[in-house]
């Protein structure tokens, strides 16, 4: 933290503008991960205390975004073994099968259709149960918008593990998606036919 | 990933319905179709993979995929933060400022170095101290704790404010003379009974005011280390969320700055909290382990 009075303001004035634009993003990145919303509020307070107290740490403004998730990511790991979310995790190889069935059977229904239905609680759902590792990757680049290399650095892992966590996470994203259509009450059109099968676009040839 | 090396195409000694071996190289292929729709691949692997797909249906779907989930996340909308949460914040960092300024921690030495006069005075203290106040610790059972909550010590106010008086405290000899118990009691609106903890004693008992309110602090010896217990009215010690969520819910609550450490507990009337130079672990376990209040 700043140690100069005279600084302070300078530095709590420079603090809010870089870390408070970015409250909605970390926010709606706590709330995936925590049973409430005072308990996304709570971990968001906490990781701007914490950013504040360690300041002098971010030598890159550029770098504000990534370095917030880093601190939320730590505070939201110290609350993690009290959320329920990660409870129901599902048999992984029940979602890489469906995930086989989608990308080499011969299907019938359109995947990105059934995506673009899901709504938001479903979503969630989905990603909760998928290993965190995985969700959190994928939740980075496709909903919080971060490049590969910031997600490294965000996880602490070397970029080609992120690169192997997205690829998989959206695979099994999608084969809970597919495994879990019926019970959430989604499927195109034609979804209630006994028997219909999923596929992911038009393209029907075989290799 | 320039370091990024890849033959997709048949190998030469592999025959064509190696369905094995083309498995295979879907395998690894299946790591990096993700970067490839996210354009995350450096161009020379970009250029094998667009060779690839031109002749395998399964790994264009599995691009088709990738851009599937990617299409739909990217729209989940966002969730405003409410301006309560921002004055919060606002706040907190106003606090915190405010501390970093008001205390500079002093370097922080075993209070016992500091001089051997104060020894002298803290040993003194703690006979008269605990003659008269080990009379009157009673043994009450603590129910066993279920877990703790970690916090951060300068978000809730009420832990900065001891954090900053333990400061002070310990810089110097401990304050003025000590009362006895019985003053302590009748100075404080709250029941106050020491902690019976093995290898600690009672060294010093004294009243104070944490921003207007009023206070016991008791001062234990454990070991080679001085830790302070502070006695606090109910309200004041469930005033913040951060404390009164986790004790609701029969936790206790730990925080840790700098080198101090600091766990926090519901006592009858009251609120507990015990600080030192000690890893908060260290207390819990002491807490745990003892009896009193």
């Amino acid at each position: 933290m700043p140690g100069s009075a005279a600084s302070l303001d300078d530095q709590h004035a420079r603090f809010q503008a870089l870390v408070l634009p970015h409250l909605d993003r970390l926010l709606r990145f706590a709330q995936r991960r925590t049973s409430s919303t005072g308990d996304a509020e709570d971990a968001v307070q906490d990781t701007c205390v914490k950013a504040w107290i360690s300041f002098e740490d971010l030598r890159d403004a550029e770098k504000a975004r990534p370095w917030l998730y880093r601190i939320l990511r730590s505070v939201l790991s110290d609350v993690s073994e009290k959320s329920d979310r990660r409870r129901q995790l599902v048999d992984i190889t029940r979602l890489e099968q469906a995930h086989e069935e989608l990308i080499g059977g011969d299907t019938d229904l359109v995947f990105s259709e059934v995506a673009a239905r899901l709504d938001s609680e479903m979503l969630a759902r989905a990603l909760s149960l998928i290993p965190e590792d995985f969700a959190t990757a994928v939740e980075l680049h496709d909903i919080d918008g971060f490049k590969y290399h910031e997600i490294a650095e965000i996880a602490g892992v070397p970029i080609g593990t992120v690169m192997s966590r997205i690829s998989r996470g959206r695979r099994l994203l999608a084969g809970t998606i597919v495994a879990n259509r019926r019970a959430w009450g989604l499927g195109t059109q034609d979804g209630a036919r006994p028997g219909a099968r999923l596929r992911l676009g038009h393209d029907r040839s075989t290799q | 990933m320039s370091d990024l090396h890849l033959n997709f195409g048949a190998q030469p000694h592999e025959r064509p319905d190696d369905d094995e071996a083309r498995e295979a190289r879907h395998q690894v292929l299946a790591t990096l179709l993700g970067a490839y729709a996210d354009a995350e691949l450096p161009p020379e692997t970009t250029s094998q993979i667009d060779a690839h797909l031109l002749g395998c249906a399964r790994c264009r779907r599995e691009v088709e995929l990738h851009a599937a989930v990617h299409t739909r996340l990217a729209r989940e909308p966002f969730v405003a933060a409410s301006p309560a949460l921002r004055d919060r914040i606002i706040q907190e960092i106003a606090q915190a400022r405010l501390l970093s300024t008001a205390v500079e921690a002093p370097a922080q030495r075993p209070w016992w170095r500091s001089n051997a006069v104060r020894i002298g005075a803290a040993l003194t203290l703690a006979g008269v101290a605990t003659m008269v106040g080990v009379s009157r610790v009673r043994a009450v059972s603590q129910p066993p704790m279920r877990a703790s909550a970690t916090v951060t010590a300068t978000a809730v106010p009420l832990f900065a404010t001891i954090l900053r008086d333990y400061r002070r405290v310990t810089a110097s000899d401990l304050p003025g003379r000590a009362r006895d118990l019985d003053a302590v009691r009748a100075a404080v609106p709250f029941p106050v009974q020491p902690l019976h903890v093995a290898g600690a004693s009672l060294l010093a008992a004294w009243s104070t005011d944490l921003n207007g309110e009023p206070a016991a602090v008791l001062a234990y010896r454990w070991h080679d280390k001085l830790l302070l217990e502070y006695l606090v009215a109910e309200p004041v010690f469930f005033r913040h969320p951060s404390v009164r969520t986790p004790v609701a819910a029969g936790e206790s609550v730990t925080a840790r700055d700098g080198a101090q450490g600091l766990v926090a507990w519901a006592a009858p009337e009251s609120g507990a909290i015990l600080v030192g130079d000690v890893l908060p672990d260290e207390l819990l376990a002491l807490r745990v382990g003892g009896t009193g209040h």
